[in-house]
C-alpha cells in the first residue's frame, strides 16, 4: 500500500518562508509560530549526483540522490528511482513517494523517493 | 586585545600511519611545534585540541587531556573543539581569543585526525554523520555527494567546466610531489585521467560530475601551533608570524535551504570579517591555502573570498592565475587534494603552511617570493561553519 509521506515543514506565520527540516525560529524574521504543512504534488528536481563510494549501511554499487521542490515549494532530499543519471535534468518533474531508503539495525528506514516523470 | 603571534609551528607526514595512534600523531605535532617555538621545557598554560571524530573511529573521549599528560603539559587548561572539518580553525580560533584577551600568554593548538583506521566505508559515514540527521543521512549523502549536487549548479549557473576542475587537480598534485609532508606525492598525467579512453578506468565518477581526482584522499595526520602575545613572540621567536584576522560565519544546516545553494555566504562573511580585522584586501595576499576536498572548492572559494568575481574562478585556475608564480597562488602546499585531509588536523596544517611561506623558509620550487600576507579558509560542514585567517609576516 502507498504510503502517505511523511514529512512536515514548518511555515512562518509571519513571513511566510517555508522551513524543512524544522527550526525553532524563523531563518528570516525569528519568529516561533508556524503552520504545519505537508509536501505537495509532483516535485521539480533542482540537483542530483550519482555516488559510488556509500557509506556504512548501504550495500549497493551506487545511489542516485538529489534535491526537490514540490508544487507548494518545500524542498527535501530524497533518492531517485533511476537505472542511471543518463536521463535526468535539472528541473525535470519528479514525483515522490515514501518508501524504505536504507536498513538500519534490521529495521526498513523510510524516506522520500522520486521518480523522474517522463 | 592584544596582537597575537605564532611563535611555533609542526606537522608531521600526513598519510596512512598504520604505525601511530591519534595520540602519537598529536603528541609528534605537538612536540615539533613547541621544539620550534623557542619555549624549551617552559610550559604552556592552555592547550586546544581540533578534532571530529576521535569518539567515534577511536572510541576515546577526553583527548585533550590525555595529550596534555602525555606532554608533560601539566596542569595547562585543555579542550578539544569540534567543528567538523573546520575543528582545526575553530581550535586555533580559541587559542587566539585566548591570548588576545590577556587570560593566557602561551597556548598550544594541535589538530589530528586518525581515519584510516577504519574501512573507507565507516570513514564515509563518520564524516556524513555531520549532514542533517534526518533530513540528508538517512538517504545515504555522503560529503563527495553533497559536492557533486553543488558542482553541477556551480557549472549550470557559472559554466565552470570539468577541464576548469581537472586545472586545480593536476596544480595540487604538482605542488603536492613537491612538499614531504603531503598524503599524495605524485603528479597526474592529464592524459591518464582526462583525455585518453582509460581516463574512464583512472578516473571514475566518484560523485557526478565529480570524479575520484577531484577528491582528496582520506588521511591520518596532526599539525600544531604555539600561540603568544607579539610583544613576547618578538622576544621568543626568529621570525613570529602576526594572525592580523580573524573571520568565522555559519551558513544553513542543509544545502536545500540555502536561497541560491551556489553562494558561500558562510565563506565570504568569515574571509570578509578576516580581511576587516588585518585592514587588508584580497589583493594585498600572497599566498593562499583554500580547503579544496574536491576541487569544485578551491575555484569557488577564490571566487567567494574576492579573488576573482563569480564565474571567473575556473578560468582563472585554467589560466594557470592560481599556479604557484601565478597572480595568486593557491594551494602551494597541495592543499588538501594532495596534502591530504585529516579532518581535524586540516585547518591548523593550512595555518603552518602559510607559516612556512610567511618565514620564507621553503625550498625554492615552493617558496612564493617575497611572500608577506596569507589567506587561509577551513571549510566545515558543507560550508555550514567556516573560519578564515589572515597572517601577516613580522619583519625581523
Amino acid at each position: 500500500m502507498k504510503k502517505e509521506i511523511a514529512i512536515t515543514a514548518f511555515q512562518c506565520k509571519k513571513c511566510g518562508r517555508i522551513h524543512y527540516p524544522y527550526h525553532d525560529r524563523c531563518l528570516d524574521c525569528k519568529s516561533r509560530e508556524f503552520e504545519q504543512i505537508k509536501p505537495r504534488g509532483n516535485a521539480r528536481l533542482l540537483t542530483y549526483t550519482v555516488i559510488y563510494n556509500l557509506p556504512w549501511g548501504f550495500d549497493q554499487r551506487f545511489l542516485i540522490i538529489g534535491i526537490a521542490e514540490f508544487e507548494n515549494k518545500v524542498k527535501a532530499m530524497g533518492q531517485i528511482k533511476a537505472d542511471s543519471i543518463d536521463r535526468l535534468k535539472l528541473g525535470m518533474k519528479v514525483h515522490p513517494s515514501w518508501e524504505p531508503v536504507r536498513v538500519q539495525f534490521g529495521e526498513d528506514v523510510y524516506g522520500l523517493k522520486f521518480e523522474p516523470i517522463d | 586585545m592584544r596582537d597575537v603571534a605564532i611563535i611555533g609551528a609542526g606537522m608531521i607526514p600526513f598519510g596512512r600511519r598504520d604505525e601511530d595512534s591519534l595520540m602519537d600523531m598529536l603528541a609528534y605535532a605537538s612536540l615539533k611545534a613547541l621544539d620550534d617555538s623557542g619555549l624549551g621545557d617552559k610550559s604552556v598554560n592552555a592547550v586546544y585540541v581540533g578534532n571530529m571524530g576521535a569518539g567515534i573511529i577511536q572510541h576515546q573521549t577526553s583527548i585533550a587531556s590525555s595529550l596534555v599528560d602525555r606532554l608533560s603539559l601539566l596542569p595547562a587548561a585543555a579542550d578539544v573543539v569540534e567543528n567538523g572539518p573546520a575543528s582545526g580553525g575553530s581550535a586555533v580560533k580559541n587559542g587566539l581569543l585566548a591570548v588576545a584577551s590577556g587570560y593566557y600568554d602561551f597556548v598550544l593548538v594541535v589538530g589530528g585526525e586518525k581515519m584510516r583506521e577504519v574501512t573507507g566505508w565507516r570513514a564515509t559515514d563518520f564524516v556524513a554523520t555531520m549532514t542533517h540527521p534526518q533530513a540528508e543521512y538517512p538517504y545515504g549523502i555522503t560529503l563527495p555527494g553533497m559536492g557533486g549536487m553543488f558542482t553541477r549548479l556551480y557549472m549550470e549557473k557559472y559554466g565552470v567546466t570539468r577541464e576548469h576542475l581537472l586545472a586545480v587537480s593536476l596544480k595540487n598534485q604538482e605542488m603536492g610531489a613537491l612538499n614531504p609532508y603531503a598524503h599524495v606525492e605524485m603528479t597526474l598525467d592529464r592524459e591518464g585521467i582526462f583525455d585518453s579512453p582509460d581516463a574512464i578506468v583512472n578516473n571514475p565518477t566518484a560523485a557526478d560530475p565529480l570524479h575520484l581526482y577531484d577528491l582528496c584522499p582520506v588521511s591520518d595526520g596532526a599539525a600544531a601551533l604555539v600561540l603568544c602575545p607579539l610583544e613576547m613572540a618578538k622576544k621568543l621567536a626568529k621570525s613570529p608570524v602576526l594572525i592580523a584576522g580573524f573571520g568565522q560565519a555559519t551558513d544553513t544546516h542543509t544545502l536545500q535551504e540555502r536561497e541560491d545553494p551556489t553562494d558561500l555566504k558562510a565563506v565570504t562573511l568569515a574571509a570578509r570579517q578576516a580581511f576587516e580585522m588585518a585592514k587588508l584586501k584580497p589583493g594585498d595576499i600572497d599566498v593562499a591555502e583554500l580547503h579544496d576536498a574536491f576541487t569544485i572548492l578551491e575555484i569557488a572559494e577564490s571566487e567567494h573570498v574576492g579573488f576573482f568575481k563569480k564565474g571567473e574562478g575556473g578560468k582563472a585556475a585554467a589560466a594557470g592565475k592560481t599556479r604557484f608564480g601565478g597572480q595568486i597562488p593557491i594551494n602551494v602546499s597541495g592543499g588538501l587534494k594532495a596534502r591530504g585531509h585529516p579532518v581535524g588536523a586540516t585547518g591548523v596544517a593550512q595555518i603552518v603552511d602559510i607559516v612556512f611561506q610567511l618565514r620564507h623558509e621553503l625550498p625554492k620550487n615552493r617558496q612564493v617570493k617575497n611572500a608577506r600576507h596569507g589567506l587561509t579558509v577551513n571549510f566545515g560542514g558543507f560550508g555550514n561553519n567556516v573560519t578564515s585567517f589572515v597572517l601577516k609576516r613580522v619583519e625581523p
